[in-house]
């Protein structure tokens, strides 16, 4: 009785993802491009895959809902490409798109709800509630989603992104960087931040990683923690200050003093030559110092 | 302008009354306005108001600009001092005038905000100037100005917002006004907080990184639609 449940199981299975398959019709475009050329990509639903390469064109392959329309145009300079928005202004069906172009070509791709994914892409990023992963080495990168995750693991000079309730995550080496939430959780794993601005309303942060030597950070929660998991070889000043929070330090015996004049407390820390500068601040989340 | 029979009986423009007065109303439209002043009272006396007033103001002297130079460096330090007084003025004063107290506190902090990305992008140094309480304010003074544009700009992407919305699926709109909450809801926390300690340079950090927050937010909003 149970193999019989299961060829049937696996007969619907098969039903529906034809079914899904079919629904989609398969695109394939391509033309020259210059290697710093703009290109712009909108892709309302499903997913928008970017890889960067060493040639000098653009190839867009993927598939397309059926009754969506595709558009694709431009110059060697500059190309504009993706799927237009329905005219009822009704909900978008999926479309999945792969696009391989110069990595350093400038990029700026928005969606509603298609998650992005790139790899050696540089530019501006934006989706209302999907999500955006992006690896490899860029030139800048600003992300944004209104609430969905954000998973930056990159090598670039500059990166900002921005999130509402999703979860941001910072890896690789960016030397200035802004991040920030509302909501959501924001991790940090880098020891490459030379300027940096971290910020969150009720999200928590977390920064595990030591700082360069002539670091310059500033952390800002309300009411979200902010938690630092740093090595004991790490060598920086740290202003750590709170309103009507906690400050915990693991590191050394000094412990928070009360200003005079109300309940704030304040904690300077110098560990090692303390070169690095880390500023953080809080209104009512807590701070947390702490070695790995 | 028509030459309708309702319009004599109409009341002059602010243009056509300033026209008269000064005599530079074009001729094909004179006789209508002088048809309607023989009628209208009002008008009349309006005009002849502003036509005198042009007269005092054409027997005036010649404004010299060496009194402007040697007056406007007193007025601008008066200026100045009132802004500063204005970021930690009487308590009991402030109670009764919130909107103008919170302003201040937003003019100030903002100030702070651009002055800290300002410095904090050229020179440690500089920055630590910042962040230390009890320094000369001039700094802040300095750049009130920039402040005020600040707040300008989340008003206008307030206002900006409230237009977009119709175009905005409607989960799309929810998200923003959460999130919006959530950071109004700091705002008002921490604008509260700093009534109580107006000189806590924390606090003004804080609520200077709840209103980037905010504009970001707004600004994040705007590419939705």
């Amino acid at each position: 009785m149970h193999g019989v449940r299961a060829q049937v199981i696996a007969i619907l299975i098969g039903a529906v993802a034809s079914g899904s398959a079919s629904a989609q019709l398969p695109v394939l475009r391509a033309r020259a491009l210059d290697a710093t050329a703009a290109v712009k990509v909108f892709n309302p639903a499903g997913s928008i895959r970017l890889v960067g390469w060493d040639r000098d064109s653009i190839v867009v392959r993927g598939r397309v809902a059926r009754g969506a329309h595709f558009f694709f145009g431009g110059s060697s300079q500059g190309v504009k490409l993706g799927i237009e928005d329905p005219i009822n202004g009704g909900d978008s069906r999926p479309s999945d798109l792969v696009i391989y172009l110069p990595r350093r070509s400038q990029m700026s791709i928005k969606s509603a709800s298609a998650d992005i994914a790139g790899t050696d892409v540089s530019g501006w990023f934006y989706s209302v509630s999907g999500s955006i992963r992006l690896a490899g080495s860029a030139t800048s990168i600003e992300a944004e989603t209104m609430n969905g995750t954000i998973d930056l693991a990159v090598t670039v000079p500059w990166v900002r992104a921005r999130t509402g309730d999703g979860t941001l995550t910072l890896r690789g080496a960016a030397e200035d960087v802004d991040l920030s939430t509302i909501a959501g959780t924001l991790n940090v794993v880098s020891t490459s931040i030379r300027r940096g601005r971290v910020s969150s309303v009720t999200g928590d942060i977390r920064v595990l990683g030591s700082p360069p030597a002539d670091a310059l950070l500033e952390l800002s929660n309300h009411e979200g923690a902010v938690d630092l998991r740093l090595p004991r070889s790490v060598s920086g000043l740290f202003d750590l200050s709170t309103i009507s929070g906690t400050i915990e330090n693991g590191f050394t015996g000094a412990r928070p003093a009360a200003t005079s004049t109300t309940r704030s407390r304040m904690l300077r820390v110098r560990l090692g030559d303390g070169d690095a500068h880390v500023t953080v601040r809080t209104f009512k989340g807590p701070i947390r110092l702490n070695p790995r | 302008m028509t030459n309708s029979p309702t319009r004599i009986d109409a009341h002059l423009t602010e243009e056509e009354r300033h026209g008269l007065a000064d005599d530079s109303l074009p001729p094909d439209r004179r006789a209508d306005a002088e048809a309607h002043l023989a009628m209208c009272a009002e008008c009349a006396g309006d005009v002849a108001r502003l036509h005198s007033l042009m007269a005092r103001m054409t027997q005036l002297p010649d404004t010299v600009d060496a009194e402007l130079d040697t007056l406007w460096p007193a007025i601008r330090s008066r200026i100045e001092r009132g802004k500063v007084v204005s970021l930690g003025g009487e308590p009991a004063a402030r109670r009764s005038r919130r909107p103008v107290r919170q302003a201040a506190i937003v003019a100030g902090v903002a100030a702070a905000l651009v002055l800290a990305f300002t410095l904090g992008r050229e020179t440690r140094p500089q920055a630590n100037v910042v962040l230390t309480p009890g320094l000369n304010t001039t700094p802040i003074v300095s750049i009130a100005d920039s402040s005020r544009a600040y707040q300008e700009e989340v008003q206008s992407l307030l206002e900006e917002l409230e237009l977009r919305r119709s175009t905005m699926r409607p989960a799309t709109a929810a998200s923003v006004d959460r999130d919006l909450r959530i950071i109004d809801g700091a705002i008002d926390e921490l604008t509260d907080a700093l009534e109580r300690d107006p000189n806590n340079p924390a606090l003004r950090q804080l609520l200077a990184a709840s209103y980037r927050q905010k504009r970001d937010l707004l600004k994040q909003a705007d590419n939705a639609s």
